[in-house]
């Protein structure tokens, strides 16, 4: 230790220490002198017999010097001063290489931010490596609501479990009406919430420990942090403030931390909290409290200090089991897991981790481009250098001082692109922040209800240590090859020919393998690119092939019975038809939301078909001609889901190619379990884009709507003025409950739905462009790079050639052609892995659910691939057309002499 | 004609050279030098670059100080001194080396009987 220290210390004083310890050998030798002159010896020979017992004194010095430091820190140090020198001497290239270093890293970086803010970084509370999730997971269904659970489940685990220090559960946000106007979002939380999770209140206080005892006798909420300063500009004096919820005056005790956004699974930030107690109140018509089935909690816990995670899982798993023996289980729960917390839920979930992969692999693309370049450059760079490290060999340096050495420098250069990648990332996260603000804003106001998200994109150790690694391996990765080629000791012919005809053969056979790689990959992203671009540029004039711009949905909170819901549903219906403003109104699923697939069987035929419900006017309303058939009757479109059925024209053509549909009977796979109902075809609709605006539904049955269903809403078409219409509407419903009226919220079809696909199409094409342009830019200055200098390693070729007789420009054309061979092998290779790219994405649309990136663009498309591969010749054309005019210019005489 | 003397037994000098200081005080590189060649009655003679190595490695390890002085006939010297530390790691290692050497004597002279 104490050895360490005295080393480091003299690593920092090294110049003082090696005038004091010759001062001190010099002192010594002059002290032998002296001795053996006064045993009667000449000047000189004291002096030679000194030195002959003093031994080698350089010897000396250099195991004093080796011994006192740290050599290996040292060493790193010289490589580093070293390498810096070189980047210096050499700014253009060190400018380009850095720039494209930064460019790869950050939008890699880029994307690790954002997986990092959504599932790596752990919850604002307390001690959060102690706090999970309650997960359970189904027999047979699988979703969102895998992390519900209800409070009567909760109470269970609370009470007899002993291996958590804390239990808390909090519902899904609800959205309640404030002062009689507003639409608030709120969540209900046992009073534990925050001093369980360990949240403090930043302005007044949290809930008090048994403020969740009585029914409707704790009317106090925490307010949010995002909410209070959204509504109150962060007034500090909140506390006592008495907003009406629903109709009830709740009192504000206090706001939550400021980076707390709450729990949920999906990062949407509550406006407020409230006891559990308040349930009836806040969310009036259901009994959460006290049905064991109904699913309305979310549990998390903290697990006891020396509990292993597995005995805290399987205690909870048995405590769930035992529960569900006490009553009727829908879905059976199997088992609980325990879930590490992080913004967003279920982020082990396979397919999440996959689409995650998906995209470091694109965007890993670009650096990898980047890394190539800069090996290549490297390379070319290097030849120049061939001299210096040679000499360095002769003169004894090991081959592995070289490479480190030559690694040394790439580890430098790939640092400073890493630092550049990371200022780099920190902007487009903020840029990226900003554009999904807007994003959110533009669409949650389509979509007629707020969506406050809290992500917290600002880089943490995870993101720096993250950044550090990958420029590390971009150094490793493009530093490796060159160092070990150089410091191939092959002194004799290095030393004499100082660029002969070309480079050794090995070496312009690496350098070629990278130009192909290159443009491969280049051509890769260039072709998907294109292809994404062409295809969402459709996006904008996509039509749907019904009508948008009039059509409402109309929600609210209308109670938790189906019978009840489908009887206030009607009573709607009936004053919405009568109003002026009102034109159609219907009850089925609104388009482009998700519709879902069910299996289709005809016969012995089975395929899969998209599903949704259509009540008799639905039809009309959407404009969506019936080419066949007739509609459903009023009395029985009431019936809800009975044996018949509408289908597309795509679907007549699928399953009764050539033969008429009408009178025939359908299977369909009711709850993909095998339940097969029959179903008559009444009728054919016109073929739509209703599942996806990207693409026409492949298969289409339309059922008589479920009474009550979620996705089978209320659904109007005004006439005249938009907003005066919506007035009515809700004027309407007060005639029914004035409540009602204000929590009633409608969505426009054009501006909510469609929109969001189109901004989808447009930020995704935005993307594509950004990656393909990087790719060609890359591509570019690589081919430039390569050609160019293997134009200058020929200038003694084509001297000779030319003095020889031949024309300066056929030889100048065989180097290019020579040079840009690998440039078409890429070329050709790029333009299979994209089709192939392409083919697969081509593959996934079988899927009826799925939605084509392509909007109809054939995958194919011999425009995109034609013209791209056409592009880039031109690129690789002109980027070796510079330096062959260049050397054009040289004299014979000058390259001949040149040696 | 030169005699041939015996090379230092690796590891010793260090312990020659703090035993030496423990004995005769402060001194320099020249002085412990020809102290040791003395003592030894010149049966060993030094490579005496080879003293700084050890002097370096005794300084790392803070068994000795160092401090510039002026020697007896005035020629500016550093002059180096055992450490409390240096002390008490003298003892411990001559009790080890008391220990070796007296077991070798051992060996070999049983090695003699046989």
């Amino acid at each position: 230790m104490r050895t360490l220290f005295s080393k480091v210390l003299a690593m920092f004083r090294r110049r003082f220490l090696d005038q004091d310890f010759d001062a001190e050998v010099e002192a010594h030798v002059q002290m032998l002198i002296e001795q053996n002159v006064g045993r009667g010896m000449t000047p000189d020979e004291a002096r030679q017999a000194a030195l002959r017992s003093m031994g080698n004194v350089t010897r000396v010095k250099e195991s004093q010097r080796e011994s006192r430091g740290l050599p290996q820190i040292e060493t790193l140090f010289a490589d580093l001063k070293y390498g810096a020198r070189t980047l210096r001497a050499n700014p253009g290239f060190t400018l380009i290489a850095a720039l494209t270093l930064s460019l790869g890293i950050g939008v890699v970086t880029t994307v690790f931010t954002a997986y990092n803010a959504v599932a790596l970084k752990p919850l604002p509370v307390a001690d959060p490596s102690q706090v999970v999730r309650l997960e359970r997971w189904f027999a047979n269904s699988r979703g969102d609501f895998q992390y519900e659970f209800s409070y009567p489940e909760y109470l269970y685990c609370r009470d007899r479990n002993d291996v958590f220090t804390g239990l808390v559960a909090a519902s899904g946000s609800h959205a309640v009406v404030a002062d009689d106007s507003d639409k608030l979002a709120g969540q209900l939380v046992t009073a534990n919430y925050f001093t369980d999770l360990g949240v403090p209140a930043q302005v007044g206080r949290t809930f008090l420990p048994d403020e969740d005892r009585t029914p409707g006798g704790n009317p106090v909420i925490v307010l949010s942090n995002a909410f209070w300063e959204r509504r109150f500009h962060g007034d500090r004096e909140i506390t006592g403030r008495i907003l009406k919820l629903n109709g009830v005056a709740f009192t504000v005790v206090g706001v939550a931390a400021r980076e707390f956004n709450g729990t949920a699974v999906i990062p949407q930030v509550p406006d407020f909290w409230a006891p559990v107690s308040m349930q009836a109140q806040l969310a009036p018509g259901r009994d959460w409290l006290n049905m064991p089935g109904d699913k309305q909690f979310q549990i998390l816990a903290r697990i006891k200090p020396g509990v292993g995670p597995h005995r805290a899982e399987a205690e909870t798993a048995t405590l769930i089991q035992q529960f569900a023996g006490t009553y009727k289980e829908a879905d059976r729960t199997i088992t609980v897991t325990l879930q590490r917390t992080s913004l967003v839920g279920n982020t082990e979930d396979v397919r999440f981790q996959a689409s995650v992969l998906a995209i470091m692999l694109i965007v890993g693309m670009v650096l990898l481009v980047g890394c190539v370049n800069i090996a290549n450059m490297l390379l070319a760079r290097g030849a120049a250098r061939q001299k210096e490290i040679s000499v360095r060999l002769a003169l004894g340096a090991s081959r592995g001082r070289i490479i480190r050495q030559l690694l040394t420098e790439s580890l430098l250069l790939s640092l400073i692109g890493g630092a550049g990648g990371l200022l780099f990332s920190i902007w487009t996260g903020k840029l990226l922040w900003i554009g999904l603000q807007q994003f959110l804003q533009k669409t949650s106001k389509g979509l007629g209800f707020d969506i406050a998200v809290g992500i917290d994109l600002s880089p943490d150790w995870r993101v720096l240590a993250y950044a550090m690694a990958l420029s590390l391996f971009a150094g490793l990765l493009f530093g490796l090859s060159p160092a070990l080629q150089f410091s191939r000791p092959d002194l004799t012919v290095a030393l004499k020919t100082d660029g002969g005809f070309g480079g050794g053969w090995s070496r312009s056979r690496l350098r070629s393998l990278l130009v192909a790689t290159q443009v491969t990959v280049s051509m890769v992203l260039l072709i998907s690119a294109g292809l994404l671009m062409r295809g969402l540029s459709r996006a904008e004039v996509a039509t749907p092939g019904y009508e948008t711009q009039s059509v409402y949905s109309v929600s609210g909170d209308f109670g938790a019975d189906p019978v009840k819901v489908a009887a206030l549903e009607q009573r709607l219906m009936d004053r919405f038809q009568n109003l002026p403003e009102v034109r159609n109104v219907a009850l089925g699923t609104m388009p482009l939301l998700g519709t879902w697939t069910l299996m289709m069987v005809v016969g012995n035929e089975r395929g899969r078909t998209l599903n949704s419900y259509a009540s008799d006017t639905y039809f009309d309303l959407f404009g969506i001609p019936i080419v066949r058939g007739r509609h459903l009757t009023r009395l029985e479109s009431e019936q809800g889901v009975n044996h018949l059925a509408i289908v597309s024209e795509s679907a007549a053509r699928k399953f009764w190619p050539g033969e008429d549909p009408i009178g025939r009977h359908f299977k369909l796979d009711m709850n993909y379990r095998g339940s097969y109902m029959d179903f008559e075809i009444i009728g054919v609709a016109k073929d739509v884009r209703f599942t996806s605006l990207s693409r026409v539904d492949v298969s289409h049955v339309y059922l008589a709507p479920k009474p009550g269903a979620w996705n089978a809403g209320l659904l109007v078409r005004t006439e005249g003025d938009s907003r005066r219409a919506v007035a009515a509407l809700r004027a309407a419903a007060g005639t029914i409950d004035p409540r009602l009226a204000a929590g009633l919220s409608t969505m426009n079809l054009e501006a909510g739905p469609v929109q969001l696909s189109r901004s989808f199409a447009q930020i995704s094409a935005l993307f594509a462009a950004i990656l393909a342009a990087l790719a060609l830019a890359l591509a570019g200055v690589g081919i430039y790079g390569v050609m160019s200098y293997l134009v200058s390693r020929s200038v003694k070729e084509i001297g000779v050639r030319v003095a020889l007789g031949a024309k300066a420009g056929d030889v100048l054309l065989s180097v290019i052609v020579r040079g840009l061979r690998p440039v078409f092998c890429g070329l050709v290779l790029g333009v299979a892995g994209a089709a192939a790219l392409s083919a697969l994405l081509h593959a996934t649309l079988a899927l009826p659910g799925s939605s084509d990136f392509f909007y109809g663009v054939p995958f194919y498309d011999p425009a995109t691939f034609l013209g791209l591969s056409a592009f880039l010749i031109i690129v690789a054309a002109i980027a070796s057309a510079i330096p062959a005019r260049r050397a054009l210019g040289v004299d014979p005489m000058v390259a001949l002499r040149y040696e | 004609m030169p005699q041939e003397k015996p090379e230092i037994l690796p590891g010793t000098l260090d312990l020659m050279v703090l035993k030496t200081l423990a004995v005769l005080g402060p001194l320099h590189g020249f002085g412990l030098a020809r102290r040791i060649e003395q003592i030894s009655a010149n049966l060993i003679e030094l490579n005496q670059g080879t003293i700084y190595a050890s002097l370096l490695r005794l300084q790392q390890r803070g068994w000795i100080s160092s401090a510039w002085g002026v020697s007896d006939n005035n020629r500016k010297a550093k002059f180096y001194s055992i450490t409390r530390a240096g002390q008490k790691s003298l003892t411990a290692e001559t009790k080890s080396w008391e220990r070796t050497s007296g077991m070798m004597t051992r060996l070999l002279a049983m090695e003699a009987e046989n």
